[in-house]
């Protein structure tokens, strides 16, 4: 299984590096390597490698990075971060790139970072990698300004969730999370978000997987006689753990993250007690380059960008690619990911993203100026520790299944978020 | 306090149901059988699946008993499918523990065990998909016994409580007042004297399999009234069974029982101490401190 998989990643390589030679003929006859490590293997990896080889595709159409051809050399991380190190090892080492691209899972990208890319001194673009311990990092200096994202923390969420509280009123909340990494960093946010809108925290109960019971932890929940409940849950011990908190007579005023979007949770707790909850989630922008995006996508593969990451890999990759043309040929990863800021400037000319945005990037970074990118996730902007907002929903649950309540911007999520620290 | 204790014995139960059949199988058979607690899932998602029949044949009967969630369709499900998973148990000792017997020692058991629990766990998942399931999707509201202390009960529970204590007692009957209880305690205790005086050692090991399947299917179908059913069901509580029956002590059906209550409330009385993040290690403990303390467990016997 695993010989097929490293075969068929490749098989991957190899069909991206022909891509590559293919379009050769619009660029020039030198190539500059980039790197990626992510997740071929699992059916919800391609496609994101796939965007980004697209990326790739229009930027080497448009006449490639600083005259150079661009050639992606993927490697599979198998969503294992001893595979993943070892690719980006690889890469770093053997291929000299100087941008690396992933990887997908926190639990990836951290030690990528952290003992391959930030001793190395290569810039990393993660698409996808949530963890808020990112930003811990970078803001002890840690990842030396290398690391960027371009999926937003959690942060977002659990932000969005005080900002609910906070609407309906509520005085109280007690909160029940999955004791995982991503459960307890986002227990710990919501907790502290909570707490910036004044609302008190009774509770803050961990629940572990597979356990015989809840009850002893929904107990441990209700002492507080809290006005509102917040879950930080997945489907399946959540459902156990909000029979239990309704059969003991526990508040319906329910504040829930994205992981109990589910037709299954909706299902088996049953509509008649959901009517009062609001669930939470981050969501693509809702501006003209997003709807751009959708539609350049749909075009290319056929179908829609249905997937997860899809819109933010295609920017990690743009972003990284603009920066790298911005810096020059030849340069290190310091000095492309010191240019970051300058492809990703509010006071720059916008830039549409695709092969004509890349194409009007060049001359303008040629003349000396910066661009602002109009990206698939609309405009981004990374704070000081390389992370990016992103704009939220809310929804709940109905007859239909679930709809989305209220959409909140980028500027009012940013807004929030501010006004919370 | 109170209601920590109170959930703890409710538990507990359905762990002492479990233990039984695992206390008896590893007494007699000389193997720690992990797939004990997959016999759990099986019982559970057979009387989900008699409940929807006998829903199907009677619909009258689809009605729920009382306050409870229970139907009278499932009641009477817990009845047949306690028979059906007692006679897998049976067919699944001569598909595969009795061949590895014949030819193998006790680790090849053990691992055979493994191996068997794995097969049911994906063969259950195939089937019935990976999702949970519930017996009824109303959600039967707790009531308040007291207030201060609070302490809230929920029906269902209770008649899980009751309806185990009732199969517990109808065993120690058969144990203490029958002559199969007697030929199956001979067996325990010496098998080849017992085989000398007349006993079938292939009848006993089969009407063991058939009470440890039942009282495991009898388990399940409770953990599925009172939380949720999933392919992993089994997984999950072989840890808090196998304590149970460690803490009573191998080969104490009595033990077994108690060691059931035991862990029950210690897992659940635990989280006034440790932060609830810890309580999937509170059986390893509990295994430990008895290991430590007492190895046979409270009723256990040294084996020569």
């Amino acid at each position: 299984m695993k010989k097929h998989m490293r075969n068929t990643s490749i098989a991957v390589g190899l069909a991206a590096g022909l891509t590559a030679i293919g379009g050769a003929a619009a660029a020039q006859d030198c190539t500059t390597k980039i790197g990626a490590v992510l997740p071929t293997s699992v059916d919800w990896g391609k496609p994101i490698a796939a965007t980004a080889q697209y990326v790739v595709e229009q930027v080497n159409a448009a006449g490639g990075v600083a005259g150079c051809e661009i050639e992606m050399v993927l490697r599979d991380s198998q969503v294992d971060p001893k595979v993943g190190v070892d690719a980006a090892k690889a890469l770093v080492d053997l291929d000299g790139v100087q941008v690396l691209l992933g990887a997908v899972s926190s639990g990836v990208s951290m030690p990528i970072l952290t003992s391959v890319t930030a001793p190395a001194g290569v810039m990393q673009m993660s698409c996808c990698s949530s963890s808020t311990a990112f930003t811990g990092l970078a803001e002890e200096g840690k990842t030396k300004g290398l690391w960027f994202r371009t999926f937003a923390t959690t942060g977002v969420q659990s932000a969005v969730a005080a900002m609910v509280a906070k609407d309906k009123g509520y005085k109280s909340i007690a909160i029940l999370y999955k004791n995982d990494d991503w459960g307890q960093d986002i227990g710990k946010l919501a907790a502290a978000d909570f707490a910036a809108v004044g609302v008190e925290v009774t509770g803050s109960v961990a629940l572990n997987d597979g356990q015989a019971s809840y009850r002893a932890e929904v107990t441990e929940a209700l002492k507080g006689q809290p006005e509102a409940i917040y879950l930080a849950l997945y489907p399946k011990e959540g459902t156990a753990a909000v029979r239990e908190w309704i059969s003991l007579g526990g508040t319906q005023n329910m504040i829930v993250a994205n992981s109990l979007k589910s037709d299954e949770f909706r299902e088996n707790v049953g509509l008649q007690y959901l009517g009062n909850t609001t669930g939470t989630d981050t969501a693509s922008p809702r501006s003209a380059s997003a709807t751009r995006f959708v539609d350049q996508y749909t075009e290319h593969f056929g179908s829609a960008p249905s997937g997860p990451g899809l819109s933010n890999s295609y920017d990690a990759t743009m972003i990284a690619l603009l920066a790298m043309e911005a810096a020059g040929k030849d340069s290190s990863g310091e000095e492309i990911a010191a240019m970051v800021g300058k492809v990703t400037d509010p006071a720059g000319t916008p830039v549409s993203a695709d092969a004509e945005g890349f194409a009007a990037a060049k001359e303008i970074l040629a003349g000396g100026g910066s661009v602002f990118y109009q990206g698939a996730t609309g405009n981004v902007r990374f704070d000081a520790n390389g992370d990016v907002s992103a704009p939220a929903v809310t929804w709940g649950f109905s007859e239909g299944g679930i709809e989305e309540l209220q959409y909140i911007s980028l500027d009012e999520v940013d807004s929030f978020m501010g006004s919370l620290n | 306090m109170i209601q920590h204790l109170a959930d703890g014995i409710l538990v507990g139960s359905i762990l002492s149901l479990g233990a039984i059949g695992l206390t008896m199988v590893m007494h007699m058979l000389r193997f720690a059988n992990f797939s004990h607690a997959e016999l759990l899932s099986v019982g559970a998602y057979c009387a989900l699946v008699f409940d929807g029949v006998f829903a199907g044949v009677h619909s009258g009967l689809a009605q729920a008993i009382g306050s409870l969630s229970l139907t009278w369709t499932l009641a009477l499900s817990i009845i047949v499918s306690m028979a059906v998973t007692g006679f897998s148990a049976v067919a699944i000792d001569r598909l595969v523990f009795r061949r590895v017997r014949a030819l193998g020692g006790e680790l090849s058991m053990v691992f055979a065990s493994f191996g068997v629990a794995m097969i049911l766990r994906n063969i259950l998942g195939l089937i019935f998909g990976l999702q949970a399931q519930l017996y009824s999707r109303d959600i039967v509201f707790a009531v308040m016994i007291s207030s201060d202390p609070l302490l809230l009960i929920k029906p269902d529970q209770v008649f899980s409580l009751v309806a185990a204590l009732v199969f517990m007692m109808i065993l120690h009957l058969v144990l203490s007042r029958t002559t199969f209880g007697y030929a199956l305690r001979a067996v325990a205790e010496n098998p080849t004297l017992a085989q000398v005086s007349g006993i079938s050692l292939q009848r006993m090991i089969i009407l063991i399999w058939l009470i440890g399947g039942g009282l495991a299917a009898a388990a399940g179908i409770f953990y599925g009234l009172t939380n949720q059913i999933n392919p992993v069901l089994g997984r999950d509580l072989v840890l808090p069974i196998f304590a149970a029956t460690i803490v009573g002590g191998i080969g104490s059906i009595y033990g077994a029982v108690l060691g059931g209550f035991l862990v029950g409330i210690a897992s659940n009385v635990a989280l006034l101490i440790l932060p609830s993040g810890y309580s999937p290690a509170v059986p390893f403990l509990i295994i430990l401190a008895v290991l430590l303390v007492r190895p046979t467990g409270l009723f256990g016997e040294e084996r020569p």
